[in-house]
């Protein structure tokens, strides 16, 4: 829910476990607490998309049995999968552009155990039409961070598990070509389309390709979304890298971004998320703000964290039991 | 996991059979056997011990998708 900063403080001081997202001018204004916290002024209220630098969009965490934060760099990003709770849900927030955000978006999909712990979490941001930066914030020290993952480990009730989805609006046309990348990586120049070699710039301006729309990889029938963030003379750069090994497909279009959530949201049937984050680019391509898709509210964000690092893509948690 | 379930695994991971679950992490670590095994069959036994561990961790997810698998 988005509340004032004076509600905020007062449910931190009432000792509440929180998840917070806020314009840094307002998340530097927060006393210490069970919380943690990430940048972006952007979201998606009950009311519809909104940018606010006024107000907190604030989770409260009211199923732990227990919880421990920390702070984890790019060399020791990994050990979330061994400090977690065994039955637990870790909630995890990287700043945009940091040296960890790049490491765990790399190396995440081959680390042993990965799906055997729920990670969740997003990518904080910043305003787009100013200066500031992505930033993360630990409420138990009160620090804020720019280059450091921030992680709050949820411990749950016996009964309860935790379940991480995603809607995403995204498909692919199994006809269209095929796109193979060399190696795992955030930018690239060659790839195979169809098993000839091409540098994949030139490939896009040749085709007349629409970079709004990202890769898809079909994981089981769970489409995992890359998206394209900017195409040079001859190399493209993306917000999560490609993966060798992996198939890849240009999305078909996709117009109307948020009936095609409402679509989404009404085919996986009834759900009860207590958080979720949506991607930026869905806000901006699809023109979101004002736009309403419950039950599905939070931070608008500048990747989304389901196990491995995702984009263009709606991530949600539930509790089940 | 019983035995007629245990087979149609096998077959999903072996790309035999096809089957999609409603759980994200589960198709995830479908498609991630399915790779291992199409990268060398000899990981077959490592793979469906991998789904017996994730499946025996989250019964939710077995009860649903066991069954569904089973009746494939």
């Amino acid at each position: 829910m988005l509340i004032t900063l004076e509600e905020t403080v007062k449910m931190i001081n009432e000792g509440k476990i929180l998840h917070i997202a806020a314009d840094d001018s307002l998340l530097g204004k927060l006393p210490k607490g069970k919380w943690i916290g990430g940048t972006t002024p952007y979201f998606i209220s009950e009311e519809g998309g909104i940018f606010t630098k006024e107000k907190l969009f604030v989770n409260e965490i009211d199923f732990a049995a227990d919880i421990k934060v920390a702070v984890y760099g790019k060399y020791n990003i990994f050990q979330v999968v061994e400090e977690c709770y065994d039955n637990g849900l870790t909630m995890m927030i990287m700043p945009y552009g940091s040296k960890v955000a790049a490491k765990y978006a790399k190396e995440a999909p081959e680390v042993e155990e990965l799906l055997m712990h729920p990670i969740v979490g997003w990518i904080s941001g910043f305003d787009l039409g100013g200066e500031s930066e992505a930033k993360v914030y630990d409420g138990t020290s009160g620090e804020s961070y720019t280059d450091r993952a921030v992680v709050m480990y949820i411990k749950l009730p016996e009964d309860k598990t935790a379940m991480i989805n995603m809607i995403n609006i995204f498909t692919d046309d199994k006809t269209d070509p095929v796109i193979r990348f060399y190696d795992n990586d955030l930018s690239v120049s060659k790839c195979s389309v169809n098993g000839q070699e091409v540098n994949f710039a030139q490939y896009i301006k040749k085709k007349g390709l629409d970079t709004k729309m990202p890769l898809v990889a079909d994981y089981n029938g769970s489409y995992i979304n890359t998206s394209i963030k900017e195409v040079s003379k001859d190399r493209v750069s993306f917000y999560a890298p490609v993966f060798k090994n992996i198939e890849y497909r240009f999305a078909v279009d996709v117009n109307d971004y948020s009936g095609e959530f409402r679509k989404r949201i009404s085919e996986a049937g009834a759900h009860d998320p207590i958080m979720s984050c949506n991607c930026i680019l869905n806000y901006q391509y699809g023109n979101l703000a004002g736009q309403k898709i419950p039950p599905y509210t939070g931070p608008v964000t500048f990747g989304e964290i389901a196990y491995q690092l995702l984009n263009q893509t709606l991530v949600y948690y539930e509790i089940l039991g | 996991m019983d035995t007629a379930a245990r087979e149609k695994l096998l077959k999903v991971l072996k790309g035999e059979l096809k089957y999609t679950s409603t759980n994200l992490a589960f198709n995830m670590l479908i498609s991630k056997m399915q790779k291992k095994i199409k990268e060398d069959p000899a990981n077959e036994e490592m793979c469906m011990k991998e789904m017996d561990e994730f499946l025996t961790k989250y019964p939710i997810v077995a009860k649903v998708d066991l069954a569904n698998i089973a009746a494939l």
